[in-house]
């Protein structure tokens, strides 16, 4: 049973539109006291207005957001204030003031009417510079710190704020990789020290894996994955939300998740693509079938992605060496749900699809399911079987596969130079950068 | 804890508060007030000139004949007494009220606006005292009475642009850009009005051209308490906003955060900063610079937190004028030149200067 205050910020069914374009539809989020809430999603996916939602900033035209079980915009300006602080993606102050002084306007919402700060909040101010490490420049000028300082000096300032709740509006995207760390890792502390309730925009999975208890993606605008990282984060989400093909590993130290990105799918789903190279062309192959078509496309400028392949495939050591990324299975074993769920981001993920004739058993029957799933999505070309060799070892269920995959449009071709012959005379390659 | 480390040497100018400059900034002012009556366009010697105001801000108990030794015109020391204390003296009083309406609405401006180069003018408050003293002019309006009515019109005019600006500042959008463009625009249309008017009316282009270059000239204690009420109680409101436009320097989003109703904040301090203006305008016609350079001078020397920049500007501003007008009569002696004229002179090389120096750290950044 939790009382409204147990939730720091809850969002109902909140839709923001801003002229015609819908910024957040109808999004449900409830973030529990002393959270650490990482908010992620492409540019544009409404990471931003959402924060501003919470802070007051914005009305939204549907739904409610509440702040300990309070409205926001029921609430003063100074006891929004009091309730969450705020620290900007960048901030341009027009007037230098000593971090001191700036960390001080923090105490604004706590003071009274003409009433000056003490040596209580001056103490506060000072306490709060230490603890971001900053305690040996409060005498210096705002305007003369470097950008990591300064981050560091609002988040200073929004402790001394003393809210339950902070939002950071992607507060290290200004930052190098160093500063980056040392400036999460500072948050992470400081919400774990104080029971301070933590929601950042985070545009960087990885550091959002790493810092947060709870992954929120956001899409266009809508809620589309939520939940511990370890849970979230996946090639299909990646491939589907941000239009990137990425290798999904597990940091052997803290076992969190973290995502090598490879490039781009073809379209991206939000917004234009641009294509450093020509493909992907995934190609399906086994038991050295696929090699050749792997070495020729990547010889011609092609990336490559190969799989579903099974360890010790002579196709997989090949498509390794051309640095192609892969859907991998265990030896003999059938193709299990997350090397498929694998291999169907790399098909999503390419711009064309070469069959090579490989000897298709029950354990990789489920490549040619898989691509039949894309048929009429993606150019796919079949490579001519030569005729009196054995290769259906799933009675018949392989071959009726490949029928259908003819039948719905898929290009017979033979031999490798007409692979090529095949690509270059359809627009399959977006147009290169 | 012991955490009372305090603010390590060498920091740098511009920062932190220096209260004290304050009350440096106000005693030299009252020097300057007090010794200023003895110039004038009429010679009286200077020791008459302070046995005259002892005599007078005593009550009478000190120097029973202030006038021994002087000499003393037809009408005798009562004479003497009513040029040091009522034309001098008020005409002191004057300069000192408007040049701090105008340094404390220069300084509220310049924040409000975050922009350098912000003065009491900018929201054409001029162009639009300039046309209420000239519909007085042009139409002739109450000849008799003009003492009282120009000033009048001049602060309805001023501060009816100042309202369109308001209007502006509380609709959904009013940015600071939309602000400022909205002031420019109005100035070029009044500007033109105007232009229109003394088109069909020559003969008042005189009386507008002197109200447009400033003047502290015919005066009464009148005037002055009208000005010294609205500006004092004004630019009292004002400066107690030096917190919030503290916190509107890191922009209307952050100081919101942090507390400040930032809209509201901005409405009441463009009010307040309109009726300062149209107030200390209203007696003297435009005087340019003081609002600009006040506020500067002040960073300069006290730091950048408003807490100080709008007190400060207040005093630097009164003070501005008055040595305006004391340089004046040490230059042109006998003679009492338009103010707005030298303020000017000493303004324009000093908003140069502020342009082109160094962007150092110690006062407001670029635009």
């Amino acid at each position: 049973m939790t009382g409204p205050s147990d939730v720091a910020l809850r969002l109902r069914g909140v839709t923001v539109r801003f002229g015609e374009r819908t910024a957040l539809h109808d999004i449900d989020l409830e973030v529990p006291r002393g959270q650490l809430v990482a908010l992620t999603g492409p540019n544009g996916s409404g990471k931003t207005t959402l924060l501003r939602a919470a802070l007051g900033f914005l009305a939204p035209e549907a739904g409610s957001v509440e702040l300990f079980g309070n409205e926001v915009l029921s609430l003063s300006v100074a006891e929004r204030a009091r309730r969450v602080a705020w620290v900007p993606q960048e901030e341009n102050p027009r007037e230098d003031a000593q971090l001191l002084d700036y960390v001080l306007y923090g105490r604004y919402a706590h003071l009274g009417w003409l009433q000056g700060e003490t040596t209580r909040d001056r103490d506060a101010a000072l306490r709060a510079l230490r603890a971001v490490g900053l305690e040996e420049r409060a005498g210096d000028g705002i305007l003369s710190v470097s950008g990591g300082e300064k981050q560091r000096a609002i988040l200073a300032r929004a402790l001394v704020q003393e809210a339950p709740l902070v939002l950071l509006d992607e507060p290290t995207s200004h930052l190098d990789i160093a500063h980056q760390l040392d400036f999460l890792t500072r948050v992470r502390e400081l919400s774990r020290e104080r029971g301070v309730t933590v929601v950042s925009a985070l545009h960087d999975l990885n550091l959002a894996a790493r810092f947060s208890d709870r992954i929120v993606v956001l899409s266009r605008g809508r809620r589309v994955a939520d939940g511990v990282p370890s849970d979230v984060l996946s090639e299909e989400l990646l491939a589907r939300v941000w239009g990137v093909v990425a290798d999904l590993r597990r940091d052997p130290r803290t076992g969190a998740p973290y995502l090598l990105p490879h490039h781009l799918v073809h379209p991206a789903p939000s917004g234009p693509a641009t294509f450093l190279g020509k493909g992907p062309v995934h190609v399906v192959g086994g038991g050295g079938s696929g090699a050749p078509y792997l070495r020729v496309l990547s010889e011609a400028g092609y990336r490559v992605t190969a799989g579903a392949l099974h360890l010790l495939d002579s196709d997989l050591e090949t498509a390794e060496s051309l640095g192609a990324l892969t859907a991998v299975e265990v030896p003999f074993a059938p193709i299990g749900d997350e090397v498929r769920e694998r291999l169907r981001a790399l098909l999503e993920a390419a711009t064309a699809i070469v069959v090579a004739p490989f000897p298709v058993g029950p354990s990789n029957l489920p490549n040619l399911e898989e691509v039949r799933r894309l048929l009429g999505r993606v150019p796919i070309l079949l490579v001519h079987r030569t005729a009196g060799q054995e290769w259906d070892f799933t009675g018949g269920r392989a071959r009726a596969l490949e029928n259908e995959l003819r039948d719905g449009g898929a290009q017979t071709v033979t031999g490798t130079t007409q692979v090529l012959a095949a690509l270059a005379a359809r627009p399959v390659v977006p147009v290169a950068q | 804890m012991g955490v009372t480390s305090a603010i390590p040497p060498g920091t740098p100018r511009g920062l932190g508060r220096r209260p004290w400059v304050l009350g440096l900034l106000l005693a030299l002012l009252g020097l300057g007030v007090f010794f200023s009556p003895i110039l004038g366009t009429v010679s009286v010697s200077p020791d008459t000139v302070l046995r005259i105001l002892l005599h007078q801000v005593s009550g009478g108990a000190l120097f029973s004949d202030p006038c021994a030794g002087a000499s003393v015109p037809a009408s005798g020391c009562a004479g003497l007494i009513e040029i040091v204390w009522d034309a001098r003296l008020s005409e002191i009083m004057l300069a000192v009220v408007v040049g701090a309406g105008l340094g404390i609405s220069g300084g509220t401006l310049q924040g409000v606006f975050r922009n350098p180069l912000a003065d009491p003018f900018l929201l054409g408050i001029s162009s639009g005292g300039t046309l209420g003293a000239a519909v007085v002019v042009v139409f002739r309006i109450g000849v008799s009475e003009q003492n009282l009515l120009l000033p009048l019109f001049a602060f309805v005019g001023a501060i009816g642009t100042g309202a369109v600006i308001l209007v502006a500042a509380r609709s959904r959008f009013g940015s600071v850009e939309t602000l400022l463009l909205t002031g420019v625009a109005l100035s070029s249309f009044l500007s033109a009005v105007l232009s229109l008017l003394l088109l069909y009316s020559p003969s008042g282009s005189l009386q507008v051209d002197f109200w447009l270059l400033g003047n502290l000239g015919s005066l009464d204690w009148t005037q002055d308490g009208i000005a010294f009420g609205v500006v004092l109680v004004a630019g009292t409101l004002l400066a107690t906003y030096g917190r919030e436009l503290n916190l509107l320097q890191l922009g209307p989003d952050v100081a919101q955060s942090l507390g400040v109703d930032s809209r509201k904040v901005r409405v009441r301090l463009l009010l307040l900063a309109s009726v300062t203006t149209a107030a200390a305008v209203a007696f003297t016609g435009i005087i340019g610079f003081v609002g600009l350079v006040s506020p500067h001078v002040v960073r300069r020397i006290a730091g950048s937190d408003y807490r100080i920049v709008l007190p400060g500007a207040a005093l630097v501003g009164g003070g501005f004028l008055l040595a305006a007008r004391d340089l004046s009569l040490v230059a042109f002696p006998g003679t009492l030149l338009p103010i707005g004229i030298f303020t000017s002179f000493a303004g324009a090389p000093f908003f140069a200067y502020l342009l082109f120096r160094r962007r150092g750290a110690s006062t407001m950044g670029a635009p």
